[in-house]
């Protein structure tokens, strides 16, 4: 079981069974296309803090069969985190929107999926407002606006 | 005290905002390219309805994604209620018929794909409208108004009720469908999914009418398809717990109204209610398993009264009974099931299915059990029987109004289940039983024979009408063939004397007993023989007349037997053959087994029965001395005449044979016939081979005795006053006569009588090669013969009337090259008439090679020249004629 070295974006190396590596699909096909020349593979998009914590959940699935295919009955299937996911994912907000975005960038899609999963529960139940603060973002409706779209949409009003 | 609540908040923002500004500047900055547009669109993927709702308040982005159509067709398709194939007419309406595909695909893709800018100008303005209108929200309050009411009527428009049937599926409005969905559905689904299964829930309160409480249940059972978020688990266990409560309360209701036996009232409207509810598959099961065909089986009939406990015969009339009140029971059952169930549910597949694993496979066991104890014979028309009542069954049977069509399949089904552990052993038995009662009968028969070893041989000269006989016997028996063997004899009282035949030779006495007391008769009386039998039928008669006119042959074999073996042949193959229009598997190895039946039969009549005659008769033949017999018959050579009987016979049920494979292989569809791997075929050619190969052998053994006997006559009964009148000292002797001699007559006699026997029985070349054979071996005789005689010029004359009677005997073989040794020894004979003074004449004509057709060389000529009495007189001249001339050349 041959180790390679991951360098993070803040120039960090950090060595990793090859097995662990691959559940990156990124880093898979760039080690079949480059042969195991034994360089570092760079990660540029990637810092060290959130390296380590993508490192650790590949070593804990390192053994899980390859996701099959994304259908519909698969991916309702899998909707529900395992224990050791939502522990894994109790970090902060930001740290969690790292790791989302590393395992989209490294191509690691039950990752990813138990990323979205996480943010999909926390804005269950949350208001518009709190959903905004939640994503960062402004709100560029009107109040009429916003007004018109609870109005059509009143079935989903709380009773 | 707003202001003073407001103020503080707003107090802190300020203080806190000089490093808060910082720090929300990077959060933002980092939020900001952290999550782009498809992870934001990933994750509302596993985003309920309801906060989705929520999301798309937050800002227009958010909304624009939450709005996407996809999504929420993705919603209603997994709930089971999208139309793929109308949204595209209501697009194709909406936009126009499209000409070219291309167009229709992109616009599909613009649809889908990028769907979201047509999803928000829609869903903000048209929709806008439609909720104005608000036909899909108002209804909710329908549902309070009708939830009093338990009339029909209102079920059919509460939407809580119907709304997956009332869902469009026009792309743009998906959204909106699903509101229209949710609003109704979702206060249940929630009751349900938070307080759990019990009879409190919304469900039920709201509804009375159980019809109703089904209804709402289906649909939700639907709409919780579209539940992904997480917790589903556990809502749809809730969910599911509460659809089982109902489903009980509901089965015990219908179980209830089948004791009572009220099939309009409670059972149909259970039914229904259980259909509506899951597809009444509990109520159907409910219905099968507690059905009273199981519980009353025991009244349709009892394995002992069919069973002859005496005779250990199934008793066709109680068996045919059974089904007959299977058939009525199950009838009912089957018009329980019309009135009580909807019709588009199908249940005559799992009922019939059961009722044959619960009523007719046990009754039938126990059946085929019990006889194969006792008597195989029995075991076998049992199986076969009950199997053409089984068939037999789906006439009696009423289908449901649901599955016409696949009724009589499904049938098959059954019955095949019900036999299939029986076909393998039975089709075993089948075999094994034929062949060992085929044995028996031959064994019996070659035994009884034996016993009678020493008995004479009479045999008899009946070739008058032979062939017109044959065919005569071959017609009846070509006809009893294709009659049907009756394997249900006692029903079908339309043909009562076909069964007799079978009857008649399926046991072994029958043709036994008659035959004993005429084993010692003569030729002359076979008068008992019909008498006795008193044939019920055509065949029958033939039979006896046939075995009458085989009579010389009896002690080689029987034709009754031949026609017993076939006849016991034909009732195994047709009762295999019931299998073979099972299909598949268990037909392939019917067919196999019907093939093997055949193949059987024709071994052991083949090698243990005609084989073993003709090999007899041949030992005849080669043992057989002309001259060491004593007194003889005038008419033939016995063995030999034994010998062509035979072979006439072999030819008969070689034909006979042909006609059963025909009818029975061929006909049925049992074998193709161009199938020459097939074993049938290969044994059938097998059997023809074996056939021709023993009458090939038993005619050159035959044409030795024949020409034996013909030697025989030529030495013992030609007088040497014949040819040489001369030597005679009877003083009175006329002194011209001409006449056939007397031993050229019997030679002629003894030789076509037998050679007149074959035709008819023996292919064409073979009788050609024979009578050739005949030919070539006569005339080698006769040269012998002649060279033996005296010959005067007187004598001459009676020589050449006999060598003009052989001529004419082989004119009437019709074969020239024979024909020509004939000629030439008409040729011949002149050299005996020429007179003593013509020497030289006498020289020339047996130099003229050519008269003879060069089948003599002039030696061999001179050879016969020497037989003439007065050879030593002439001899001097005619040498000198012959010889001397040469000399002169030289």
């Amino acid at each position: 079981m041959s180790a390679i070295t991951l360098t993070s974006s803040d120039g960090i190396e950090m060595s990793v069974d090859r097995t662990t590596a691959e559940r990156s699909v990124l880093i898979k096909n760039m080690l079949d296309d480059l042969g195991d020349s034994g360089d570092a593979v760079p990660l540029p998009n990637v810092n060290e803090a959130v390296l380590k914590k993508v490192i650790e959940w590949c070593e804990h699935h390192k053994n899980d069969a390859p996701s099959a295919s994304d259908d519909d009955d698969n991916r309702r299937k899998t909707t529900d985190i395992d224990e050791w996911d939502q522990k894994f994912m109790q970090v902060d907000q930001e740290m969690l929107f790292e790791i989302i975005l590393a395992a989209n960038y490294l191509d690691i899609k039950a990752l990813l999926d138990v990323g979205c999963k996480t943010v999909a529960n926390m804005i269950k139940g949350k208001s518009p407002e709190e959903i905004r603060k939640t994503f960062n973002i402004q709100n560029d409706f009107t109040p009429e606006e916003e007004d018109q779209i609870r109005r059509e949409n009143e079935w989903a009003e709380d009773r | 005290m707003p202001g003073a609540k407001k103020g503080p908040a707003a107090a802190a923002g300020p203080r806190r905002d000089v490093l808060a500004s910082l720090r929300m500047a990077s959060m933002e900055d980092i939020s900001r390219a952290a999550l782009p547009a498809e992870i934001v669109s990933s994750i509302l993927d596993h985003v309920g309805p309801v906060d989705l709702i929520r999301a798309a308040r937050s800002c227009k982005l958010m909304h624009e994604m939450a709005y996407d159509d996809t999504r929420w067709v993705h919603r209603l398709k997994r709930i089971g209620c999208w139309d793929e194939a109308d949204a595209r007419k209501h697009a194709e309406v909406l936009f126009g018929t499209v000409a070219n595909m291309e167009a229709v695909e992109q616009q599909e893709e613009a649809e889908i794909g990028d769907g979201s800018v047509p999803a928000v100008t829609i869903g903000d303005d048209p929709s806008n409208e439609l909720n104005k209108m608000s036909d899909g929200f108002d209804k909710i309050e329908l549902v309070n108004t009708s939830a009093q009411s338990n009339m029909l009527d209102d079920l059919n428009s509460d939407p809580s009720l119907v709304g997956l049937k009332q869902v469009r599926s026009i792309r743009g409005e998906a959204r909106q469908e699903y509101g229209k969905l949710h609003a109704a559905l979702a206060p249940f689904y929630e009751d349900i999914a938070r307080n759990g299964p019990s009879a409190e829930n919304l469900v039920f309160t709201r509804y009375q009418d159980p019809q109703a409480q089904a209804q709402l249940l289906a649909q939700l059972l639907s709409f919780a398809k579209s539940d992904i978020e997480q917790g589903w688990e556990q809502r749809l266990e809730h969910l599911q717990g509460t659809v089982s409560l109902f489903e009980t309360a509901a089965l015990k209701e219908f179980r209830e109204g089948y004791e009572s036996e009220d099939v309009d009232g409670t059972m149909r409207k259970y039914a229904h209610i259980l259909w509506t509810l899951n597809g009444g598959q509990s109520a159907v099961d409910i219905f099968i398993h507690h059905n009273h065909i199981m519980t009353r089986k025991s009244e349709l009939g009892n394995v002992a009264d069919c069973i002859d406990g005496q005779a250990g015969t199934v008793k066709m009339e109680q068996t045919q009974a059974f089904f007959t009140r299977f058939s009525v029971a199950f009838n009912d059952e089957i018009s329980i099931m019309n009135r009580v169930f909807p019709s588009n549910l199908d249940i005559s597949s799992a009922f019939m299915e059961k009722v044959g694993q619960d009523v007719l496979s046990p009754f039938l066991t126990a059946i085929f059990d019990e006889l194969h104890r006792s008597s195989i014979g029995s075991y076998l028309t049992a199986i076969s029987a009950t199997f053409v009542q089984c068939m037999n069954l789906s006439e009696a049977l009423l289908p449901t109004k649901t599955s016409d069509a696949k009724f009589d399949e499904y049938l098959d089904n059954v019955v095949i289940k019900i036999y299939e552990p029986h076909i393998d052993l039975y089709l075993a038995e089948e075999l094994d039983h034929f062949k060992k009662t085929c044995e028996a009968t031959v064994r019996d028969w070659d035994r009884q024979l034996s016993e009678q070893a020493a008995s004479t041989e009479s045999f008899l000269m009946s070739n008058v009408n032979r062939q017109a006989d044959k065919r005569d016997f071959l017609t009846s028996f070509k006809k009893v063939i294709m009659m049907p063997v009756n394997i249900l004899p006692s029903f079908s009282s339309t043909k009562p004397e076909e069964t007799k035949p079978e009857t008649e030779f399926s046991s072994d006495n029958p043709f036994q007993a008659p035959k004993s007391p005429n084993r010692f008769s003569t030729i002359s009386s076979p008068a008992p023989v019909a008498v006795e039998e008193v044939p019920t039928t055509e065949l029958a008669a033939k039979a006896a007349i046939m075995k009458v006119k085989m009579e010389g042959i009896r002690s080689l074999f029987s034709i009754e037997i031949a026609l017993g073996l076939v006849h016991a042949a034909k009732a195994s193959l047709e009762r295999a053959a019931q299998f073979v229009r099972l299909g598949g598997e268990l037909a392939l190895a019917a067919k196999q087994q019907c093939e093997a039946i055949f193949v059987t039969m024709l071994r052991i009549l083949g090698h243990q029965h005609v084989i073993v005659g003709f090999d007899k008769a041949v030992s005849h033949l080669s043992n057989y001395r002309p001259r060491e017999q004593g007194e003889r018959d005038q008419s033939g050579v016995e063995p030999l005449v034994t010998f062509l009987e035979l072979v006439n016979v072999g030819d008969l049920i070689l034909q006979m044979m042909d006609v059963f494979y025909e009818q029975e292989l061929i006909g049925t569809r049992l074998t193709d016939r161009n199938d020459f791997l097939d074993p049938a075929n290969k044994e059938k050619k097998k059997f023809e081979q074996m056939l021709d190969e023993r009458v090939a052998a038993g005619l050159n053994k035959g044409i030795d005795v024949l020409m034996e006997e013909v030697d025989y006559i030529l030495a013992t009964r030609q007088l040497a006053t014949d040819f040489n009148p001369g030597v005679s000292s009877d003083p009175h002797r006329q002194t011209m006569d001409v006449g056939v001699s007397e031993v050229a007559t019997a030679v002629v006699d003894v030789v076509s009588s037998h050679t007149q026997m074959l035709v008819g029985s023996t292919d064409k070349s073979t009788l050609d090669v024979f009578n050739q054979e005949v030919g070539l071996r006569l005339f080698t005789a006769l040269c012998k013969h002649l060279k033996r005689q005296r010959v005067s010029v007187e004598g001459s004359l009676k020589l050449i009337s006999d060598m003009n009677h052989y001529f004419k005997y082989i004119q009437t073989l019709r074969n020239t090259e024979l024909l020509l040794y004939f000629t030439a020894f008409r040729e011949l004979v002149q050299i005996y008439l020429v007179d003593p003074s013509d020497a030289k004449e006498l020289a020339n004509l047996i130099a003229d090679a050519d008269r003879f057709h060069g089948i003599w060389r002039v030696e061999e000529v001179i050879e016969f020249a020497e037989r003439r009495a007065d050879w030593y007189q002439v001899k001097r001249d005619v040498e000198r004629a012959m010889y001397g001339i040469g000399c002169n050349v030289m």
